[in-house]
This record gives C-alpha cells, sequence and structure tokens, in this order.
C-alpha cells in the first residue's frame, strides 16, 4: 500500500515537472505560463482525487466536483486551440445539454414526459434579452439566474396541474404549451418583439486579459467567441455538478420511488405532488437556462426558433443519449451540437437535392427516426447500451 | 340587446359550432385509440395528413373531389392499420413512456416526410360547396354551404361511430377487448383484430377531419396543417375525459364555441391561450376529464 503511494506520488511529480517544463518553453509571456500552470495543477489534482479509491468512496461530492473540474479544465484549454466555427457549434451543444439534463431528470427521476421543452427555452431566452434591453450592465451571471427563475416560475404554474396528472396527460400538456408558445409571444409583442424577436443590446465581449493570453494576431471575434464558450462550459459543468448531486441525494432517491411505483413512494411519506412539482420545475428551469445561453451565444432571440419541432428533437436527443444518465445529456448535446454539419456533409456527398425539400426535411426524419428505432431496440439509449455491453463483459471475465 | 350584438353573437356561435365539430372528431378519434389500447396517440394528425396527401395529391388527376376523399378515408385505413401492426404492436405492455416517445417520433417522421416530397407550399384541394357565407336579408348569416357540409359530416360520423359500437357484433367485440382483453380472448375474440381495427377506424375518423380542414379554402393542405387542430382536439378529449366518447364530442364543440367568442372579442392570439387555460383548470379539478367515471386504480 505505502510503495503504491510512492509510486503514485512520483508519477504526480513527474507530471508537474514535464508539464512545467513545456509551459516554460511555450509560453511567451508570464500571463499564459500563469494560466497554463493553474490549468496543469487543476488537472492534477482532479485526476489524482478520481484515481484515490478511498476519497472516491468516502467523498462523492468531493469526487462528483473533481470530475466536474477535469472536465472543465479539458475542454477550456481545448477552446483555446478551437476555430471560432467549432468553439460556437461547442457553446450551442453545451447549452443544448443541459437542456437535455433537465428533460433527462424530469422523466428520470419522476417519469414524466414534457413536450414543451422548447417553450421554456424561449421563456429562457427573452428573459434575458428583454432584461438585457432594460438594464445593460447587469453582469451575466446575474441575467442567467434570472432566466432560470423565470422559467421555473412558469414551470411550476404548469406544473400545478401536473401534481394529479398520471400517464400521457402531462405530455399532451406541455405540447399544447408548445403550440401555444409563438401565441403567447405574439400577444406580448412589445415586450418580446414578436417573431422578429429582440437583439442584444450590446455583445457579451471578452475582457482585456483574455485578449492578453491569445496575443495581437487574435480578432475581436475569436475572443468573443472563446469567451462566451467558455462561459457556457463553465455554467453547463456547474449544472452537471448540480445535478449529479441532486440525482444522489434524498430528493432525487425520492423522485425514482415515484418514477418506479408512486403507491410505494406515498406509503414510504414521500409527498407526491411536492416531488412531482420540483421535479418539473427543475427541468423548465434547466431549459430556461439553457435559452438563455442561446440568446447570449447568438446575440439576439428568435422566438420561431423554439417551436415544438425543437421540443420533440430535444426528447430524441435525451432518448438517443439515455433517459435519466448525465454522460446521455452530454452525448446527445454533442450530437446536437455536430448534427447539422454532418447532416449536410452527407447531403452534399450522397448527391441528394441539397436545395430540394428532402435536405430541409432530414434532420426532423433521421431525429424521429432515430427515436423510434432507439425506443423499440435500446429503450436506456446509447449510454444503457454500453453499460449493458460492460455488465456483459465483466460477466464474461469473471466466470 | 341591440341587433349588431345579437348578430355577432349569432355568428360567433355559428362559426363555434363548425370549428367545435372538427375538434370534436379529433378528440374521437383520440378517445377510440386511448379506450382500445391505451395510448395516447400524437401522431392521430400527422397519420390522417400523410393519408390526405396521399388520396388528394396523388390520384388528383381530373377526378372529383367525393372519389379523392374516398380514396384519402381508405389510405387513412390503410395507414393506420399498419401502423397497428408495424409499430404500435411492440409496444403494449411496456411502460407507458415509450409509446408516448415512439408515436411522437413518427409524428415528425411523417410531417418531414410528406414535406421531403410533397414540399411545404400549401395545397388548395377541390372544395365541394362554397365557403361563402349566405345572406339573409342583405345580412351576411355566418354560415357557409361548406360550414353546413362539415358540420354534417361530423354528424353522420358521430353517428355511425356510435352506432357500430352500440348496435353491432363487432361493436361489441371491440369494446369487450378493449374492457378485458384476457377473457374475450378466451371467449373467441380476436383480440389482436379489434386493436388494429381500432386504429383503423380511428385513423378514418382523422383522415375524415384532414379532408374537411384541408378542403377548407382559407386553410389548405401542408404538412403541419393538423398540428394545432390537433392541439386542440387533444385539450378537448382530455377535458371531456380520455375514455369518454360523449365526453369528447361535447368537449370539443364547446371548446370551438368558447375559443370562437374569445377570437371574438379579444383576439387571435388568446385563442390557443385560452383553450390552454381551459385545460391546466380543468385538469386541476378533475385530472382525469369532467366526463370520466372515476376508476380504482389497481396497485
Amino acid at each position: 500500500m505505502r510503495r503504491l503511494t510512492d509510486k503514485r506520488l512520483a508519477l504526480t511529480a513527474t507530471c508537474l515537472i514535464v508539464g512545467v517544463i513545456i509551459i516554460a518553453l511555450s509560453a511567451t509571456t508570464v500571463r499564459v505560463g500563469a494560466v497554463l500552470a493553474l490549468m496543469l495543477v487543476v488537472g492534477i489534482a482532479g485526476i489524482s482525487t478520481v484515481t484515490t479509491k478511498r476519497l472516491r468512496k468516502a467523498h462523492p461530492v468531493l469526487t462528483r466536483a473533481a470530475v466536474t473540474l477535469l472536465v472543465l479544465d479539458a475542454s477550456l484549454f481545448a477552446t483555446y486551440f478551437f476555430s471560432s466555427i467549432t468553439n460556437f457549434n461547442l457553446a450551442i451543444g453545451a447549452a443544448m445539454s443541459i437542456v437535455l439534463l433537465g428533460l433527462s431528470f424530469l422523466t428520470g427521476a419522476s417519469g414524466q414526459i414534457s413536450l414543451g421543452n422548447s417553450a421554456f427555452m424561449g421563456v429562457g431566452a427573452l428573459a434575458v434579452a428583454i432584461w438585457a434591453n432594460h438594464h445593460a450592465s447587469t453582469p451575466i451571471f446575474v441575467t442567467l439566474i434570472i432566466a432560470i427563475a423565470s422559467g421555473a416560475v412558469v414551470g411550476l404554474l404548469l406544473g400545478l396541474p401536473a401534481t394529479r396528472l398520471r400517464g400521457p396527460y402531462l405530455a399532451g400538456m406541455t405540447l399544447a404549451f408548445a403550440v401555444a408558445f409563438p401565441s403567447i409571444v405574439n400577444s406580448f409583442s412589445s415586450w418580446t418583439g414578436g417573431d422578429a424577436g429582440l437583439q442584444l443590446p450590446t455583445a457579451v465581449s471578452a475582457p482585456r486579459w483574455l485578449s492578453s493570453i491569445f496575443g495581437s494576431h487574435a480578432s475581436l471575434l475569436t475572443l468573443n467567441t472563446v469567451w462566451i464558450t467558455d462561459i457556457t462550459i463553465v455554467v453547463t459543468g456547474v449544472a452537471f455538478f448540480f445535478m449529479a448531486n441532486l440525482f444522489a441525494s434524498r430528493t432525487g432517491r425520492a423522485m425514482r420511488l415515484v418514477r418506479d411505483n408512486d403507491v410505494a413512494a406515498e406509503l414510504a411519506g414521500v409527498s407526491l405532488p411536492r416531488a412531482r412539482v420540483i421535479a418539473f420545475m427543475v427541468s423548465s428551469g434547466y431549459a430556461a437556462l439553457g435559452g438563455a445561453l442561446w440568446t447570449l451565444i447568438n446575440n439576439s432571440v428568435s422566438p420561431p426558433t423554439y417551436s415544438l419541432a425543437l421540443s420533440i428533437t430535444i426528447l430524441s436527443l435525451v432518448v438517443i443519449g439515455g433517459i435519466g444518465t448525465l454522460p446521455g445529456a452530454l452525448i446527445g448535446g454533442v450530437i446536437y451540437a455536430y448534427s447539422t454539419n454532418v447532416i449536410s456533409w452527407f447531403t452534399a456527398h450522397t448527391g441528394i437535392n441539397s436545395q430540394g425539400n428532402l435536405a430541409s426535411q432530414l434532420p426532423g426524419i433521421i431525429f424521429g427516426g432515430l427515436l423510434i428505432v432507439t425506443m423499440l431496440f435500446a429503450p436506456m439509449g446509447i449510454v444503457g447500451a454500453a453499460r449493458r455491453l460492460w455488465a456483459k463483459r465483466r460477466l464474461r471475465t469473471v466466470a | 340587446m341591440d341587433a349588431f350584438l345579437t348578430s355577432r353573437i349569432i355568428s360567433d356561435v355559428l362559426e363555434g359550432l363548425t370549428n367545435g365539430v372538427i375538434y370534436g372528431l379529433v378528440a374521437l378519434s383520440l378517445v377510440l385509440i386511448w379506450r382500445s389500447t391505451g395510448i395516447l396517440n400524437f401522431a392521430q394528425g400527422a397519420m390522417p395528413m400523410f393519408a390526405t396527401y396521399i388520396g388528394m395529391v396523388v390520384f388528383a388527376h381530373k377526378l372529383n373531389f367525393w372519389f379523392l376523399a374516398a380514396i384519402a378515408i381508405v389510405a387513412g385505413f390503410a395507414v393506420g392499420g399498419i401502423t397497428e401492426r408495424v409499430l404500435v404492436r411492440h409496444l403494449y405492455g411496456k411502460p407507458e413512456l415509450n409509446p408516448i416517445v415512439v408515436m411522437v417520433g413518427f409524428l415528425i417522421v411523417l410531417e418531414g416526410v410528406a414535406a421531403a416530397i410533397w414540399s411545404t407550399t400549401p395545397r388548395g384541394l377541390p372544395s365541394p360547396f362554397s365557403p361563402i357565407d349566405w345572406h339573409l336579408g342583405g345580412q351576411p348569416f355566418a354560415l357557409s354551404p361548406f360550414a353546413v357540409y362539415e358540420i354534417v359530416t361530423a354528424l353522420i360520423v358521430m353517428t355511425l361511430v356510435a352506432c357500430l359500437f352500440r348496435f353491432t357484433k363487432l361493436g361489441l367485440q371491440l369494446r369487450a377487448s378493449a374492457i378485458a382483453p384476457e377473457v374475450s380472448r378466451l371467449l373467441g375474440v380476436r383480440v389482436g383484430r379489434m386493436l388494429t381495427l381500432g386504429w383503423i377506424l380511428a385513423t378514418g375518423v382523422g383522415t375524415i377531419v384532414a379532408v374537411l380542414v384541408s378542403s377548407n379554402f382559407f386553410t389548405g393542405l401542408t404538412p403541419q396543417v393538423m398540428d394545432g387542430i390537433f392541439a386542440f382536439g387533444f385539450i378537448a378529449a382530455a377535458v371531456g375525459g380520455l375514455d369518454s366518447p360523449v365526453g369528447a364530442i361535447v368537449a370539443g364543440v364547446s371548446m370551438g364555441i368558447i375559443l370562437q367568442f374569445v377570437g371574438d372579442f379579444l383576439n387571435s392570439n388568446a385563442i390557443i391561450v385560452t383553450a390552454l387555460i381551459i385545460l391546466i383548470i380543468s385538469l386541476m379539478i378533475r385530472p382525469n376529464g369532467l366526463f370520466a367515471k372515476s376508476t380504482a386504480r389497481r396497485v
């Protein structure tokens, strides 16, 4: 045991020294060196926390924090090298994965399904734009919290009847909400700008120190994209960290019981209405956060984006990734980020009429088809299938 | 009450009635599927839309409206039957989430395929009757030959469905296999066939709605033509109770009238919002619908 610790210590020290040498050779300024060194230290600390079995058993929250930090560390580091387009896609996908996580929680933890998530995204997206147009100087994180709150409040209003609903009623009701959303936006067009939407008064711009890291050759667009991508990634990390803890908490356990057997849950002292409303509010708050980030990334909000079709895309991504799993939401976000590119590449290379109807309808057809196929053949999605394969392999090695 | 207001109210009631029977029929088709297979069919708008395209667009060579409508309805039967056999059959006995998700996927696939083949441009279908309102003593009366044809068709369909379920042997078998599939199977009812038949019937009813809606001069046929109508139909079915055909029709018709008043006296954006509020309130008061018998749930 003692030997092992020594080995790890040596390994860590080697990593540190090699890293510092690389940084010293590659860093052009002290500031860049400092940032890289910080990232290195965080990375190594993260890895050593995660790989220590004793810590993993005794402090699950600490482990989750370390995993989050590690992933954040790597992603932030990567955004430095990515092109603006890749970063933009990454940001859009990361924000989407927050929405997916919300729906995944609602479905996986309370057994309910919502087709109104696009509308909740729209609520968050509009909340940010409206707030920014009245109070331009509010810090980003405050506006994001306002967006979450507005999404959760709308979720509460819609979720109230959900306390007594079973079966497909909630799905139908949220579908009606998604269909009604454009009309609601138009009813308050003096606030929301109607179908035309709103523009942010000022774009989210990168702080001075970021430009000093990138050097003078980087354009303003590149810097701003990297900055908003990094913000999105950090927010996504926080959202995932919070959700991971919620899943494992007392509330999370209670909600899984509600999903599996609501009568048993009630007998065990879980308040069904409370569990259902909380699940619905968390899900709509997460959706609003995702929509808010989309507004910040795009600098504007266009309400027609938040249509029923988007809701169905969200549902497909959750199902394809794996309902009720954290990695599933992440996978769904990545799929979403690159689906447009992949599909347009596909239409361009297979020569199906790229200007015609088929090409524009292909995303819907593919997502819908995948939704059906996944639900019929692998109801737990990619993550579920992977876990099953893993379990099988483990069984085989034991036997 | 002055004459103007009276005529406005009358015209609202009449126009609301024409919309209401449409909502009632959609709600009825949802109830048919719900009662026979326990699935809320989210593609209940898209499947008839697809059948209508097959009937009205593919065969639109100088045939008259009634032939085309008949082809569309037959296509509707086929779409319903095939869907049940190929897709839905695997979903019985699964968690209630699965059929919802699959039918939502089917909805988006059908709309996508229809738009890919026939484009999203609205198609004007031949209309058998004029959509121009009759005049009564120089005043327009808010009732056109087309509206009357809609209402009459809806009434005929409702009566036929009611007669089928109440007075025929087939209807008895359908009801039996919905209520007690095991017992019916023992008594020699081909339950599997009855379930397919339920879907065929419901999609047929839905196709009649789709033909009515899309041969309306003011809407035309688009891949998304049924989205809004499905939402209203679902709200009517949920308010009336997914178990109750009568409730579905009553709720559909009264919602049509109420919403027409809302649209006339407030604005058109308020219509769907009001419908949503009606749904939320009615679900809070009676989660199983206003007309549903309260049922004990087995633990």
